[in-house]
């Protein structure tokens, strides 16, 4: 689906990584993990074609550079970490917006029946819709992040690129998001590529892992296989399984407001 | 109140406005013989026999209704100008005047008006016309100059940039004024906006200008909408950001530009009336962008209707007035929405 070789990127022509070479299949979550500093949102900026890259970066075996913008926004969403908001819109609005391929051509015209639908599933999806009149500035940090994770949703991609998406989120919130992702990719055979700063949240959401140290790629492979090889305590220069607890516990005892099944009646 | 009753109550208010601008003044009008008398000239329809002689048709026909329209073609381009400004460059405070559009029209004004030079083609639109040149042209400069130094055309650049070229302009102006002291009069009412003595010239040009631009710039309200998140937020979503950002800046300034060309600089209606609009209708361009030009255009032509009659037989400065009463106006509708009043 996803394939990346010998990519370089960076910014005013200083790489700042080097030689990625990596591919995600369909139904596939990867992980990018590292320190802060080595190269993970310039990664996803480059994939995501916010930067210019050397090498080669494809979808579907056609390279991103020769395909339209409006192509590549078609096969890959990138949900958004939260900013500024200088215009308040109601959450429907916002998360409406997120069907703008699809109302092309419907310049004048209200948005279609399945733009509608569509929106208000992704809505459900996630426990947003009894409150989708309400004014986005008026939302804590946590369902602003659910807000954009339906409007990334929206956008109906193959691919969908994450930033850090847990900051903001609570314990129970960041949990409920990352399960809500990993049923998202085996769904239909989307793929998930995130980068994460919390390990645990790493491991639950990735079927492989991206060790990025210094614009290099440390290691990439299986999720358990790099985990528990020395080369994270080298990376991030301590001993890193010392601090790392069996998250797995974590996801069993709470009811998620984030539910698939409510996405997966759409179709 | 439903979002379909409060446009349907202010396209009626624009109108009811319109017909007090029209109508009130040293003689006083009533609607039904506005509408008559627009009648009589379009269609050659009969006067009412109560309609008094000739004098009230022409006061109608050839002053107040060029007048009015010509109020409310500006007040609307300026604030719908305002509106693609504040969304395309993501700050509350930007208009077109921030990338140097007044001063470069007052430049180009001022060079008219101390020179005395004159296209003999355009006549008296040498001005008007000349004005519109410099002001876009110190636009395109100050965006073009912007995109050399930072190809991706960040906001932040943009501005600063055009308040850069707009204080060099209006540096220049001043040492004209300063050397043209006989001309100081003129240049300085010029830059305090009139609508005195327009005629239905000024309103056939400038409304198909404002007509397009404002069916352009509605035709971008998704991309708009979608650019208040962020740039890099649109670019994923499928916005060509930079097509439609050289795009809305050029038509924005454009609308702008023709609008002060015609009466000189009038100030402050691009900044409040989209903020007043969004507090009332909420922030979706779809409603915002004709909203604006309602009410704008409105609140024109009641600061020129007063402009013009509390001192009359005097005038005030048009400028002064949409300050005066905007200041205040716009302070309480911010802050009572504010508070949930």
């Amino acid at each position: 689906m996803l394939t990346l070789q010998n990519v370089n990127a960076g910014y005013n022509g200083i790489d700042v990584i080097y030689n990625i070479s990596f591919s995600v299949k369909e139904g596939e979550s990867l992980c990018i993990i590292g320190p802060n500093g080595c190269g993970k949102t310039t990664l996803i900026k480059a994939i995501s074609g916010l930067i210019t890259h050397e090498g080669s970066i494809k979808i579907d075996g056609v390279e991103i550079n020769k395909m339209k913008r409006a192509d590549v926004a078609e096969k890959i969403a990138v949900m958004s970490q939260i900013s500024t908001i200088y215009f308040s819109y109601s959450i429907y609005e916002t998360v409406l917006l997120g069907r703008y391929l699809h109302m092309k051509g419907r310049t004048f015209k209200e948005p279609s029946v399945r733009d509608r639908e569509y929106t208000d599933k992704c809505l459900k999806a996630v426990g947003l819709f009894n409150i989708k009149h309400k004014q986005i500035n008026e939302l804590s940090g946590g369902q602003l992040q659910r807000v954009y994770l339906a409007r990334t949703l929206a956008q109906e991609p193959d691919i969908i690129l994450l930033d850090e998406p847990t900051n903001h989120l609570d314990l129970k919130h960041q949990t409920e998001l990352i399960d809500f992702l990993k049923d998202w990719s085996k769904y239909k055979g989307h793929s998930v590529i995130g980068v994460m700063h919390d390990l645990n949240l790493a491991i639950k959401l990735s079927d492989n892992i991206l060790v990025l140290d210094k614009g290099n790629m440390a290691a990439y492979g299986n999720t358990h296989e790099v985990i528990s090889s020395n080369i994270l305590n080298k990376v991030y220069d301590m001993n890193i399984t010392e601090y790392m607890v069996d998250s797995l516990r974590q996801w069993e005892s709470y009811n998620p407001y984030l539910n698939i099944n409510k996405l997966r009646k759409v179709n | 109140m439903k979002q379909k009753y409060k446009i349907i109550l202010s396209i009626i208010s624009s109108i009811i406005v319109i017909m007090m601008g029209v109508g009130l003044g040293s003689i006083k009008v009533s609607p039904s013989h506005i509408i008559n008398i627009i009648i009589n000239k379009l269609f050659s329809m009969p006067l009412h026999a109560d309609i008094e002689g000739a004098t009230a048709v022409s006061i109608i026909w050839k002053l107040r209704l060029p007048r009015t329209l010509l109020a409310f073609l500006v007040g609307g381009a300026v604030a719908v100008s305002g509106s693609v400004m504040q969304s395309v460059l993501k700050n509350p405070l930007a208009s077109s005047y921030t990338l140097g559009v007044s001063s470069g029209a007052s430049l180009g004004a001022a060079l008219v008006i101390v020179t005395g030079f004159y296209i003999p083609i355009l006549g008296l639109f040498t001005l008007p016309v000349t004005g519109l040149a410099f002001g876009m042209a110190t636009v395109y400069s100050a965006v073009k100059f912007a995109a050399m130094m930072d190809k991706n055309l960040e906001t932040n650049t943009i501005i600063l940039v055009g308040m850069v070229f707009s204080l060099f302009v209006n540096a220049i102006l001043t040492l004209i004024m300063a050397v043209a002291k006989d001309h100081l009069a003129q240049l300085t009412f010029w830059q305090m906006g009139s609508f005195s003595l327009k005629d239905w010239s000024s309103v056939i040009i400038l409304f198909p200008i404002v007509l397009i631009g404002v069916i352009v710039i509605q035709s971008f309200s998704k991309e708009m909408d979608i650019m208040t998140f962020g740039e890099e937020q649109a670019f994923t979503m499928g916005v060509d950001v930079h097509k439609v950002k050289w795009s809305l800046l050029s038509l924005s300034a454009a609308l702008t530009g023709s609008a002060i060309a015609f009466v000189g600089v009038i100030g402050f209606i691009d900044l409040i009336a989209p903020h007043v609009v969004r507090k009332i209708f909420g922030s979706n361009h779809k409603t915002v962008i004709p909203m604006s030009m309602l009410f704008g255009g409105s609140f024109m032509v009641i600061c020129d209707l007063i402009a013009r009659t509390i001192v009359s037989p005097s005038e005030l400065p048009v400028g002064a007035i949409t300050a005066l009463i905007g200041a205040p106006f716009f302070a309480y509708v911010y802050f009572s929405r504010r508070k949930g009043l």
